[in-house]
């Protein structure tokens, strides 16, 4: 199964790798910027239209 | 504007023609340009959100989820709250625009408003029935909301508070003829006790150690041989304690994330070596902050936006209490004057930008909100200049430097509230009267020794706290300190003053609304004299204002337990003393006031009656009620008499500034009469916000020539728009005749000037010696718009070309584009008043 | 009163009341109930003075000291 581990846009923490941040670039009609929210390594990606693989 | 046509045309080109928006666009760097052009505008325009902007999903789904996932814990509800604000900021999408040096805000991405579903049910259907707000896919959005809304019937703080109110005031005043808002602890004003917080002498984590210690020694206590009264209060303490606790390390962590965020671009994303240093220049400052004080004027920003951020997690904020030059000059003066780790032109891009950060701040509220507040989401009234503890001149170069800011970035939120005392500096004054002269509609001017008299008149203050106030909201002074600070001031006792009069005429019935809402004081045709007349006005603004009072206290009776502030609490000296929410009415000195929206229509109205009706007896009470009745519909002629041919206030004529001071001082005498829970007075507070458009249509037709229709005078103590025919000093001599430190707790006065007059050193003179007289007649307040009638109505023609053009409403500022029609009109028709 | 816009002719007080944005004036802005047109209309002598577009100024000039009002 593909998970956010699998993806270039997942940063695992140091202190504990299984979790981590989803970080990805935004445009919107405004502004550029950079988001991130927290994900677990190992959560289901197959459906994610935000995956790339590593 | 096209690009090019900017471009072309110098900064010279553009201030010589007063279109001082192109002019700030030009001289601002090319960061605060592309922050500034970055933000998505969220005040509502004709009651709507602006095309783009949404409510955030991302908050209520995850607030939803854990107060399920605690609904069985046994844990007490200010415990779980505070978990459900620790999930809330451990979860969110957080995000790092572009070009920042500060981050943080209350949604999850730029473009969305932030939504707390635990408010109201009846804020949650809003959101469910404003399709213009709602993200796409809206069928898929609606169903997430349905499912937030479904859980929270019942247990949101108003569904929890109206079945202990009394029904009867509850009807009146959610009638929303007399009232503004709703009755809930965690909606509306907070100060804060920034004198605990914001002196660089803690933070976050020296709170925590200290919390870490009284739940320690209050947990021995409890193990202790004996029990006693006390004792039982202690395990109260300990929740308490607990959840402060749980919100600031969450506080901690959040910032953490934004470090981490920060680094990561900077490691991986990042090119420009420049911004690579920036950004982890943001990440070492929210490593240290909130965590631990301030070292630099960034991280003092940073610092501030993320206790900011966490209070507009915890509750629906309408103001933005701040002294910001009094607690981050410190820092502004170490990095540019003594360590010069910053160069002035550096360091205006960090007050400008901090000044965007608050701009862009927005949290879904009600329509009723949004109307009266149009174009902006609260009113961010910082408070500048001003004295210290000691009485000594508080401004400083960063007190310049946020004016200087504020004409570059040109933002309608935050204004400025100036402390103007006699030893501010020539320097100052002109920093002011150019933000003024550049049509910005602030600073407005407030007159600290008159103030700081006010606030210890009203509320016993002492000198040195009643020294250091800052706005709780548009107006109203409060020290941020121990016991000075009022945690919430709940935006429903916010009196509807044209009612007062209004219901004299009817006997207390509301024809707007069908019900009885004033107080049954008699058919008015049967009054055979003036005295008659103002007896059934003073039961009527008895009534009134009392019904919104005890609501008032009955919610902050309630709050401490119904609807606690773990995280105010937190930044509270006296919660961490003590053990108790801030919202305990008990550690507060109180400074409650009757913001008193519409009132001068009663002054206008009492005295065309007395001396139409009463004296000159040239129409009958019956012959005026019947044509009030009919909204002086086929009654023109005596409609104009009653406007035209009866003194009106702003003139300098006793006729009616008698009674301006007659009903100033009843209400005054009153206001000592009613009683806060912490035992202290309610004074009223004269000022509109733009509920002169909000209650044009609710306001039946008025004595003094008013229709149900038209917008009301545009508050406080300022003439009716146009009806202030004797000049400048005229008015300020009526404003004058009042005592602004005994008969209310602040006055707003709008003034138009010309921009042409103001041109030049000649026009600076002009204005100081006019400013003279102001301050020698001791009045609290002025604010001004300086922009012409053709500006305005080209920026109705032609809105695109004018999206930057600002006016002073009433107690804030906005985008003149971004208004109503009817508020632009009632703009437009204030008198112009030549110095 | 007839609506200068779309014919409609009717009793002064069924055209719509919005607003009179000079309390002092005669001159209030309606809408004709037939073409939905927002009209200037003069109070005492009951006609329609105008249509109103973004940027009219049915009521003139902001009211101030003789000289000073112009701009």
């Amino acid at each position: 199964m593909t998970t956010c581990k699998d993806c270039k846009r997942f940063f695992p923490l140091e202190d504990n790798p299984e979790k981590g941040d989803c970080v990805e670039r935004i445009v919107d009609p405004r502004q550029a910027y950079y988001k991130s929210k927290p994900v677990n390594a190992g959560n289901d990606a197959v459906s994610c239209s935000s995956f790339q693989k590593k | 504007m096209a690009k090019a046509a900017i471009a072309d045309r110098s900064v010279k080109e553009f201030e010589e023609k007063q279109e001082w928006w192109w002019a700030a666009e030009k001289k601002r760097s090319s960061r605060l340009d592309y922050l500034r052009k970055a933000i998505w505008k969220k005040g509502a325009i004709g009651g709507l959100y602006a095309p783009g902007v949404k409510v955030d999903l991302e908050r209520p789904v995850l607030q939803t989820q854990k107060a399920r996932a605690l609904e069985f814990s046994p844990d007490p509800y200010v415990i779980k709250f505070a978990k459900m604000i620790a999930h809330i900021l451990d979860n969110k999408t957080i995000f790092i625009t572009d070009n920042a040096q500060l981050v943080g805000y209350t949604g999850s991405l730029p473009h969305t408003i932030a939504w707390d579903p635990s408010l109201g049910s009846f804020l949650n259907e809003e959101v469910y029935n404003d399709p213009t707000a709602i993200p796409d896919p809206a069928e898929k959005s609606q169903q997430i909301i349905r499912d937030v809304n479904n859980y929270w019937i019942g247990k949101s703080d108003l569904d929890k508070m109206i079945p202990v109110f009394d029904m009867e005031d509850l009807g009146k005043m959610l009638s929303g003829s007399i009232g503004w808002g709703v009755p809930i602890a965690r909606g509306g004003y907070s100060s804060k006790d920034y004198e605990y917080i914001m002196t660089g002498k803690r933070a976050y984590q020296a709170i925590i150690d200290e919390l870490n210690q009284k739940i320690d020694e209050a947990d021995e206590q409890t193990h202790a041989p004996g029990a006693t009264t006390e004792t039982s209060k202690i395990y109260d303490k300990i929740n308490n304690w607990e959840a402060m606790k749980i919100t600031l390390e969450a506080g901690i962590r959040v910032a953490k994330r934004y470090a981490r965020l920060a680094r990561i671009i900077a490691e991986h994303f990042e090119e420009d070596s420049n911004r690579r240093e920036e950004l982890l220049r943001v990440a070492e400052s929210c490593e240290q902050v909130p965590a631990y004080p301030p070292r630099t004027l960034q991280e003092s920003f940073q610092y501030d936006i993320f206790i900011q951020m966490m209070s507009r997690t915890e509750a629906v904020e309408g103001a933005w209490p701040a002294r910001p030059d009094y607690y981050h000059g410190p820092y502004y003066d170490k990095d540019v004057n003594i360590k010069k780790n910053l160069t002035k032109e550096e360091a205006i891009d960090l007050v400008g930008e901090f000044l965007i950060r608050a701009a862009e701040v927005c949290q879904f509220k009600p329509k009723f909100a949004r109307e009266g507040l149009q174009g902006i989401d609260g009113t961010w009234v910082w408070t500048i200049g001003g004295v210290d503890k000691e009485g000594r001149d508080a401004c400083n170069d960063l007190t310049v430097a946020l004016m200087q800011a504020a004409r570059l970035v040109r933002v309608a939120n935050p204004t400025f509230g100036f402390r103007w005392h006699p030893r501010v500096k020539d320097e100052v004054m002109r920093e002011i009267f150019e933000c003024l002269r550049q049509g910005l509609g602030y600073p407005n001017i407030r007159h600290d020794p008159v103030l700081i008299a006010n606030s210890m008149h009203w509320y016993g203050h002492p000198i040195e706290e009643a020294r250091l106030w800052c706005n709780q909201a548009c107006l109203s002074p409060c020290p941020p300190t121990k016991h000075g600070f009022q945690p919430m001031r709940m935006a429903n006792a916010t009196a509807n003053c044209a009612k007062i009069i209004e219901y004299v005429m009817t006997g207390g019935y509301d024809p707007v609304v069908n019900m009885q809402v004033g107080a049954e004081t008699g058919d008015v045709t049967s009054f055979t004299d003036f005295e008659q007349f103002f007896e059934a006005w003073t039961t009527q603004m008895k009534t009134i204002f009392s019904i919104l009072v005890r609501a008032v206290n009955r919610a902050r009776t309630l709050a401490p337990n119904l609807t606690p502030r773990p995280f105010l609490s937190a930044i509270s000296e006296r919660s961490i003393e003590s053990g108790m929410d801030t919202l305990t009415p008990s550690l507060e000195r109180g400074n409650a006031w009757v913001t008193a929206f519409t009132w001068v229509e009663n002054i206008d109205s009492l005295a065309a009656v007395k001396k139409l009706v009463f004296e000159d007896k040239k129409y009958t009470m019956a012959e005026l009620k019947n044509a009030l009745e009919k909204n002086w519909e086929g009654h023109e002629q005596m409609r104009l008499d009653f406007v035209k041919n009866a003194p009106k206030w702003g003139n300098d004529d006793d006729y009616v500034d008698d009674i301006m001071v007659r009903c100033l001082k009843t209400a005054a005498k009153f206001s000592k009469e009613l009683k806060c829970p912490s035992g202290n007075n309610w004074p009223i507070l004269p000022e509109n916000v733009s509920g002169n458009i909000h209650y044009a249509n609710i306001v039946g037709a008025l004595p003094n020539g008013r229709r149900l229709g038209d917008a009301l005078y545009d508050g406080g103590i300022s003439p009716g728009p146009g009806l202030d025919k004797k000049g400048p000093t005229a008015v300020l001599k009526s404003c004058g005749k009042i005592n602004h430190i005994t008969d209310g707790r602040a006055f707003l006065l709008n003034q138009r000037l010309s921009p042409t007059q103001l041109a030049g050193e000649k026009g600076y003179q002009l204005w100081r010696a006019y400013m003279r007289t102001w301050a020698d007649l001791e009045l609290d307040h002025i604010q001004f718009n300086v922009v012409d009638d053709s500006t305005l109505r080209a920026a109705q023609k032609d809105p695109e070309k004018y999206q930057e053009v600002i006016v002073r409403v009433a107690g804030y500022s906005a985008h003149f584009v971004d208004i109503s029609r009817k508020t632009q009109d009632n703009i437009i028709q204030r008198t112009v008043q030549g110095l | 009163m007839k609506c200068t816009e779309c014919g409609h002719n009717a009793p002064l007080e069924s055209f719509r009341y919005l607003y009179n944005a000079r309390i002092d004036a005669s001159i209030s802005i309606r809408q004709c109930t037939n073409c939905e047109e927002w009209l200037a209309v003069d109070e005492l002598k009951g006609v329609v003075t105008q249509k109103i577009a973004q940027g009219e100024a049915p009521w003139g000039k902001s009211a101030g000291i003789e000289g000073l009002a112009s701009d």
